[in-house]
């Protein structure tokens, strides 16, 4: 097992508390005992507040167009559609946090029509579905759609999670992303696979 | 002249090196400080450069956990060897990816500690934040080896030994080279000076080659040889007229001298004859006034005896008059000899045979103070003799009388004297007192030539001495006389 003591000294206090979580998640997630022989369900839960620092770390390597947000102090919105997953995780991860002058916000909406001014949308399982349609609603919009569904990003998404050996491994539909107007760092591309819609696998 | 302990030569060599040395051996010093931290300067820009490098690319590995892309972007580490280890450590200070893959885990450390770079066993450990904007996502670890570096200051530094001393030798070559030009001079000027001191020939001369200071110098030299040389010739001509006028001089008084000694014997000669030819005459009248006397005595009556007598006497007085002239001329030419003589004996027989020719006379003899001296014995006889019959005679008309012969004075200055209570005389006639013929008294009161004391005053002068009187009328008169005065 991985040794969790640490001797780092940070300058925020309220990062503590997320450091340990992410040595906690990252600890459970690379280890084969975690996956091999837990409980689903707490399998299940350790991978979603993986997903939900991911979803966060977007905000880092993603360029939205500047007409995306009214101001500087604009906050980059997380907006989770349908059923939530991760429940506490990531509002536990963005508070506090900023990327550059913006703050982060997270909001949850249960219809494709009440998604607002959203910059990270992370579309549940429970619309599946009806992910076309989803997805043809917010055409036009700047908002990167995140999805763990089968084929999230060869149907239209632009990035999908997927998990291999225990890895959340992470999916890229560039044409999707383009539509969008959203620039995606290359490095984060250098994290991806990079695929085209209707791609089977 | 001494030869000279140290050339100019070998020290003109020795400050040219010393001080070229010194100057290379410092500028290789700092020259090899410089490129050492330089070189270090520059490793550690490069190392810090690579480290930006490598935690900007490895920010979304951190971010999206992926080992495998971290392990990539450390694997560009494998162009430089000099890289001994390097690690990504996440946020929460745990080991995340390594290289190599395979490293052993003891080289690097287990957890993240601190941000920097320093020096760990001659290795430099470069730590630092791996950032993704302002977001701490992890930090980055890379140990280097120096040695390289460290080799690269050790050639460096024997480039440099190499570069110095070789430009000691081309120094040392080009400061015999220099040296001869400056010495070269020098020695043929301190050469010139040599062979003048030694040789005292001042027609030498210095060759002036070198137009600087030296050339100067040898000119200089030049020109004051010259002017010895001038002078010197003035000086021997100065000297050989000197010398000739010194030998006409000379010759001149030789001559001079042959005159008088010539004159002086044939005044002499004729003062002698004169004396001896006076003689004659003077004993024919004496013989024959005798004879006159006695054989026609009646015939000549009471007046003509008397008148004969008085020519008798007159003739005596005459021949004692040529007594004493002949005595004078004889002092003159008699040697002298230097012995001890005791004045006090020698006036004791002189007073002993008066008061035998006189025995009426009452005349006490004083000798005081043990009277000493070095002389001639029978001049000085001749001179006490004098001194004292002059003192019997002038006490004559006293009934009783006293003569004192003594000295007084040390050893440096002894006076000699002979003091007599008789007659005495005008010190204001003293002047004629030792001349030849002059007489102070009438012959009628007092008998004598006017000889004596001239002769004296001879003797004392023969003897180096002075001979002087005091006198008053009818005081006794007191003569001094001092003996060796002018040579000792």
């Amino acid at each position: 097992m991985p040794i969790l003591t640490r001797s780092v000294v940070h300058p925020s206090r309220r990062f503590w508390g997320r450091l340990v979580l992410a040595s906690v998640l990252t600890a459970i997630v690379l280890s084969p005992a975690t996956a091999g022989s837990e409980s689903a369900r707490a399998g299940r839960t350790h991978e979603y507040d993986l997903k939900a620092v991911f979803l966060f770390q977007f905000a880092h390597f993603v360029t939205w167009p500047a007409r995306s947000f009214r101001d500087e102090t604009t906050p980059i919105t997380i907006g989770v559609l349908g059923e939530d997953p991760f429940g506490a995780a990531l509002d536990e991860v963005v508070a506090g946090e900023s990327v550059g002058t913006r703050r982060l916000d997270v909001r949850r909406y249960q219809l494709a029509e009440q998604v607002g001014a959203c910059h990270i949308l992370f579309i549940s399982a429970s619309e599946a579905d009806h992910l076309p349609a989803v997805l043809a609603g917010l055409r036009g919009r700047n908002v990167l759609t995140v999805g763990d569904t089968k084929d999230f990003a060869t149907r239209g998404g632009i990035v999908g999670f997927g998990v291999d050996r225990n890895r959340v491994k992470l999916r890229v539909n560039l044409a999707a992303a383009d539509s969008a107007q959203l620039t995606i760092s290359s490095k984060l591309l250098r994290q991806a696979e990079v695929v085209r819609k209707g791609a089977k696998r | 002249m001494r030869a000279p302990k140290t050339t100019i030569q070998r020290k003109l060599v020795l400050a040219i090196m010393l001080t070229s040395t010194t100057a290379l051996v410092l500028t290789g010093a700092v020259l090899i400080a410089r490129e050492a931290s330089s070189l270090r300067q520059l490793v550690e820009r490069e190392v810090t450069t690579r480290a930006g490098i490598l935690a900007a690319n490895s920010t979304a590995a951190l971010a999206f956990r992926n080992p495998d892309d971290a392990i990539q972007v450390l694997a560009a580490l494998r162009t430089d060897p000099s890289v001994i280890a390097a690690a990504l450590y996440d946020e929460s200070g745990q080991l995340f990816a390594t290289y190599p893959s395979n490293v052993a885990p003891s080289v690097l450390p287990r957890a993240f500690g601190g941000v920097g770079h320093r020096i760990e066993d001659a290795n430099l450990v470069i730590r630092q934040q791996v950032l993704e904007g302002t977001r701490l996502l992890g930090t980055l670890y890379i140990r280097t080896d120096l040695r390289e570096l460290d080799e690269r200051v050790r050639m460096h530094a024997l480039v440099v030994l190499c570069a110095v001393l070789g430009s000691i030798g081309v120094a040392y070559v080009l400061s015999i080279w220099l040296q001869r030009k400056i010495a070269g001079p020098v020695r043929a000027l301190a050469t010139a000076a040599k062979a003048v001191s030694e040789g005292k020939d001042y027609s030498i001369r210095a060759d002036a080659v070198s137009d600087d200071e030296l050339g100067l110098l040898a000119e200089s030299f030049n020109d004051m040889l010259a002017e010895i040389e001038k002078r010197d010739g003035a000086l021997r001509a100065s000297e050989g007229r000197l010398r000739q006028l010194n030998a006409e001089l000379e010759e001149r008084v030789a001559a001079r001298t042959a005159e008088l000694e010539s004159s002086n014997r044939e005044l002499e000669a004729f003062s002698y004859s004169v004396s001896h030819d006076l003689r004659a005459p003077l004993r024919s009248i004496d013989g024959f006034s005798k004879a006159l006397l006695e054989d026609c005595g009646d015939a000549l009556g009471e007046v003509g005896a008397r008148h004969l007598d008085r020519v008798r006497n007159a003739a005596r007085q005459m021949g004692l008059l040529i007594d004493d002239l002949l005595g004078l001329a004889r002092l003159s030419r008699a040697e002298m000899r230097r012995e001890r003589v005791d004045l006090g004996l020698l006036a004791r027989e002189i007073v002993a045979s008066l008061s035998q020719a006189q025995p009426d006379r009452k005349v006490e003899l004083v000798v005081t103070g043990n009277p000493t001296t070095e002389g001639d014995p029978p001049l000085l006889r001749v001179v006490l003799d004098n001194l004292i019959r002059n003192a019997w005679k002038f006490t004559s008309k006293h009934p009783t009388a006293r003569i004192e012969v003594g000295q007084t004075g040390d050893n440096g200055s002894r006076t000699y004297f002979v003091a007599d209570d008789g007659a005495g005389f005008d010190m204001a006639h003293a002047s004629m007192l030792f001349a030849p013929f002059q007489r102070l008294h009438r012959q009628s009161d007092f008998e004598g030539t006017g000889v004596g004391l001239a002769t004296v005053q001879r003797i004392i002068q023969r003897h180096g001495g002075r001979l002087w009187a005091e006198s008053a009328v009818e005081s006794g008169a007191k003569f001094y006389f001092t003996m060796w005065e002018a040579r000792s």
